[in-house]
């Protein structure tokens, strides 16, 4: 076990493990401090400063997300430090300046939502003069999934860390200098000309929506109901949030980090080849072939007495032996179960298999 | 071996590992969430070892990249044993008290000497030494593999080769380490678990037991339930002869999948019954009798089981469209047609509590505890208070002792000769699934791999006298396809690479289906080919001219 101590957060006796963050016991005590660059997947970077706490004996304001706590500190957030609570002002005024606002003069929200316009309710904004920084997107990306808008990026480099050090193909890297940087690739090619993989984790992991997701770039996130579910593709079990407005699945999310056993990540497939749900070429009647060779749409009562008298028949001529049942590592157990019941109890052959015997 | 076939341990464990021993699973690719991991792995200072064919992306951060002929496996791996012997790294207390075999194993092993390993795998002496030496030092050591050890006639040897390594060097019931197949598909491991198994009813209960049978049989009424049955490798050739008249598929497309799949598409033009269940058209839905639309995971409740045991909730989101239905009231509606009194179940859970009141291994889960078990409950799940199992065998394997099983190297069934030079494996890519009928229908998996293609070493394509881009033709004993050659640095010379996701040029009409003795797995990964250039006569390397088709009778 590790080593634990006391520290004080705005007061309240907490106990802190050896090499915990302060932001990291402030949230288990439940302790809000606002953060943009905070990633639980990634190493800390103190590069939002949002989350600027007073420490017994700093003479500075310290980042709390990078500073380990220690026996016996004293910690004060915005909620009873005047000076904490004025540099946030300060910030998320600054942030604003350079940022995309709504007509009610918020940071807009996006349909990846923005986790600027919470922080900026929650403080007594300033009105500064807009900056129109000189930041550059790239027009020239034709990849179907991620779009970059430069107006909402907050340069807090959550996305280039997480495409470093989770992904770790270093597709997007922060380019420029000054108030030109910006999130960009080797010669600014576009995504599909990069080592990119299009697992979308840059869109996850951006707090003010400046990555989105092209097919769903319209849709708010209070405008959709997430279903928690697991993804249908290979066995890893990612946990998945199905966006479902209107009936259809409009995006893809992934859970919390730190919540399940894909830790918040999802790939290309999980997170994007939804449009299979939805698509026309779904099977959508039940079809019997005719005696003109052609599949003809039927109802579910003519097709299930089909194919169970084809089976049955089949059955009878040349035994259970003749027949097999394959039944598919893609549908769910209680499917996979009743097709072994099938074949067992009611054609008794042990002939059934699922498609990966391998 | 030591028990069923799962992983041992736990993906989440796999960041806390010291060493990943990785063969025959391109894991960014196809398991791309567990390369995550293995790449936090990789930058927390674990040590990596890939053993693969072709250079994969693993393999760029891999300390040691063992890139062997395909099919010498077995070669590779006892090699490896033999070291961890010669170099007094077994470990003599788990050898002791945990397994049997051992002496009959270290007497098999002195016939797979470094020098002949590096001859017949083309791995340096040198790294094949340096990887055994890792392996066994390292006690938080795992070894992740896939469908690269079991798609051959050998694939059986291949797993034997890897669980003596393992028992050797003690790396089971140890957090973080043991032996880790990663299933392909979302519920493999679920199907299995559900008794989709010629030889085990559900929860790896036994079809040759008589006592299973019977308990079975009297929970479904019918007295006793029928033993073992065929594997579908032996069902589609039962099927090729005219023996098994009548199939019921759900959800799979079995001619894109099978090896050598000329065949079976003939056959399947003459079955006397064929029934389709499934959400799209596929290569094998056009021989179909009837048509039963399924449901996608998004339009249905149930559970799935994945790679490491964990038992997780499928919730709907959606409806199905049109007509279609879930699946498992489209099979209780069957069941009941044929004169089968199913159940009227109301919902999977239903379903899922039969399964588990019949299974000791699963017993302790349900849908309301999963309810309260975010990350899924792992099995075995004993009871209503078990939190599951992360990592098995802790204080030794659970069927007891461990068996040392000695093998002998056997060259895969097809080897490359003067007609079929090169050497064919098939696998997939990252950006297409299986089939493809799902992730063929989204733009941006098509944008980056959208076609079909066929990885060339640079040295052969000068050879043949073809380009990057063109198109070729690829021919087998089986049959031909056409692909456009990608030339590529990944894989050796003499070796060609295609995926097996492009139904209209289908890599399955190439492969071999000889199968392994004892799974009946396909030979997927090895099988003889020849590329015909399909522009005009090209002149060859060495000035001779080439026909355009040399292989008339594709």
């Amino acid at each position: 076990m590790s080593k634990t101590f006391n520290i004080k957060i705005d007061g309240k006796e907490c106990v802190a493990l050896q090499g915990e963050t302060v932001l990291q016991v402030a949230r288990r005590e439940g302790i809000e401090i606002p953060t943009l660059c905070d990633d639980k997947r990634l190493d800390p970077a103190g590069a939002c400063r949002a989350c600027l706490v007073e420490i017994d004996g700093q003479r500075r304001l310290q980042p709390s997300c990078a500073w380990k706590a220690a026996d016996g500190q004293d910690v004060k957030t915005h909620k009873v430090s005047e000076r904490v609570q004025r540099h946030q002002d300060v910030l998320v005024s600054l942030y604003m300046a350079d940022h995309k606002l709504d007509c009610e003069g918020l940071p807009i929200e996006t349909g990846n939502g923005n986790d600027l316009r919470a922080w900026a309710k929650d403080c007594s904004t300033l009105q500064l003069e807009p900056v129109n920084a000189p930041r550059v997107a790239r027009p020239g990306d034709v990849n179907p999934y991620i779009e970059f808008d430069p107006e909402l990026c907050v340069l807090c480099a959550r996305c280039t860390r997480y495409c470093d050090e989770i992904e770790a193909v270093n597709a997007i890297t922060l380019t420029g200098r000054g108030s030109e940087t910006t999130i960009g690739t080797a010669g600014m090619r576009g995504l599909l000309d990069t080592s990119c993989e299009l697992c979308g984790g840059c869109i996850d992991t951006c707090p003010t929506g400046a990555l989105i997701e092209k097919k769903a770039e319209k849709t708010l996130p209070h405008e959709v109901e997430k279903v928690r579910t697991t993804c249908n593709y290979c066995g890893v079990g990612c946990q998945m949030d199905l966006n479902v407005k209107d009936n259809e699945v409009v995006r893809v999310t992934s859970p919390e980090p730190g919540t399940t056993v894909n830790d918040g990540n999802l790939c290309i497939k999980g997170r994007f080849a939804y449009d299979f749900i939805h698509h026309k070429d779904r099977f959508t009647e039940p079809m019997i072939r005719g005696e003109d060779g052609e599949l003809h749409p039927t109802t579910w009562e003519k097709a299930i007495a089909f194919a169970a008298e084809g089976m049955k028949k089949v059955a009878q001529r040349h035994g259970p032996e003749a027949i097999g049942f394959v039944s598919s590592s893609r549908c769910t157990g209680e499917e996979n179960y009743l097709m072994q019941k099938i074949a067992r109890a009611a054609f008794k052959t042990g002939n059934v298999h699922q498609c990966a015997a391998t | 071996m030591f028990g069923a076939g799962a992983m041992t341990n736990s993906i989440p464990e796999i960041r806390d590992t010291e060493l990943m021993f990785v063969i025959g699973s391109n894991t960014t690719e196809a398991h791309p969430i567990i390369a995550m991991e293995m790449k936090v792995a990789r930058q927390r200072g674990a040590k990596l070892i890939v053993a693969d064919p072709r250079k994969i992306w693993l393999a760029e951060h891999a300390d040691i990249h063992l890139q062997l002929t395909p099919g010498t496996d077995v070669f590779l791996l006892n090699a490896m044993a033999k070291v961890i012997v010669d170099e007094g790294l077994v470990d003599r207390d788990f050898i002791d008290k945990h397994t049997e075999g051992w002496p009959a194993l270290r007497d098999n092993l002195a016939k797979f000497t470094l020098e002949e390993a590096e001859r017949v795998t083309g791995c340096k002496a040198e790294d094949i030494k340096q990887a055994a030496i890792w392996y066994a030092q390292y006690k938080r050591a795992g070894i992740y593999y896939t469908l690269g050890i079991t798609e051959h006639t050998h694939g059986t040897d291949n797993v034997y080769s890897l669980a003596n390594l393992v028992l050797m060097t003690g790396h089971l019931g140890v957090r973080s380490a043991g032996m880790n197949p990663l299933r392909g598909q979302n519920n493999v491991q679920g199907a299995n678990d559900a008794g989709c198994s010629p030889v085990f009813y559900p929860g790896y209960q036994k079809c040759d037991d008589e006592s299973v049978r019977k308990k079975f049989g009297e929970a479904w009424g019918i007295g006793e339930g029928p033993g073992p049955g065929k594997n579908l490798n032996e069902m589609m050739k039962l099927v090729e002869h005219g023996e098994m008249q009548a199939l019921y598929i759900m959800g799979e497309d079995i001619v894109i999948s099978e090896p050598n799949c000329n065949v079976l598409e003939e056959s399947l033009k003459t079955i006397e019954f064929l029934v389709c269940q499934d959400i799209f058209p596929n290569m094998t839905t056009p021989f179909a009798h009837v048509i039963l639309p399924g449901a996608s995971f998004a339009e249905k409740d149930g559970v799935f089981t994945n790679s490491d045991r964990r038992v997780q909730r499928v919730r709907k989101g959606v409806n199905p469209p049109g007509n279609a239905l879930p699946d498992w009231e489209i099979l209780i509606d069957f069941a009941k047609a044929v004169g089968y009194d199913m159940p009227q179940y109301q919902h999977p859970g239903e379903i899922y509590a039969e399964l588990a009141r019949l299974s000791p291994n699963f017993s302790g889960i349900s849908y309301e505890r999963l309810e309260e078990y975010p990350r899924g409950l792992q099995w075995p799940c004993k009871s209503a208070d078990d939190p599951g199992s992360d990592y098995l065998h802790k204080g030794g394997p659970v069927i007891g002792k461990g068996q040392f099983q000695s093998v002998e190297y056997r060259p895969s069934a097809e080897l490359p000769d003067d007609g079929y030079p090169l050497i064919l494996s098939t696998g997939r890519v990252l950006y297409q699934y299986n089939s493809a009928t799902q992730t063929r229908r989204d733009a941006g998996t098509n944008a980056k791999a959208g076609e079909n293609f066929v990885e060339v070493h640079p040295d052969d394509a000068e050879k043949y006298g073809i380009m990057d881009g063109e198109t070729v033709r690829i021919v087998s004993r089986r049959g031909g396809i056409k692909a456009k050659v990608w030339l590529s640095g990944r894989v050796q010379k003499g070796c060609v690479w295609m995926p097996m996701h492009f139904a209209e040029e289908a890599a399955n009409r190439l492969t071999n289906d000889a199968g392994d003795i004892v799974t009946g797995t396909g030979e997927y990964k090895v099988c003889a080919v020849d590329l015909v250039p399909l522009r005009e006569k090209k002149k060859a390397h060495g000035g001779a001219e080439l026909q355009a088709v040399r292989h008339p009778e594709h």
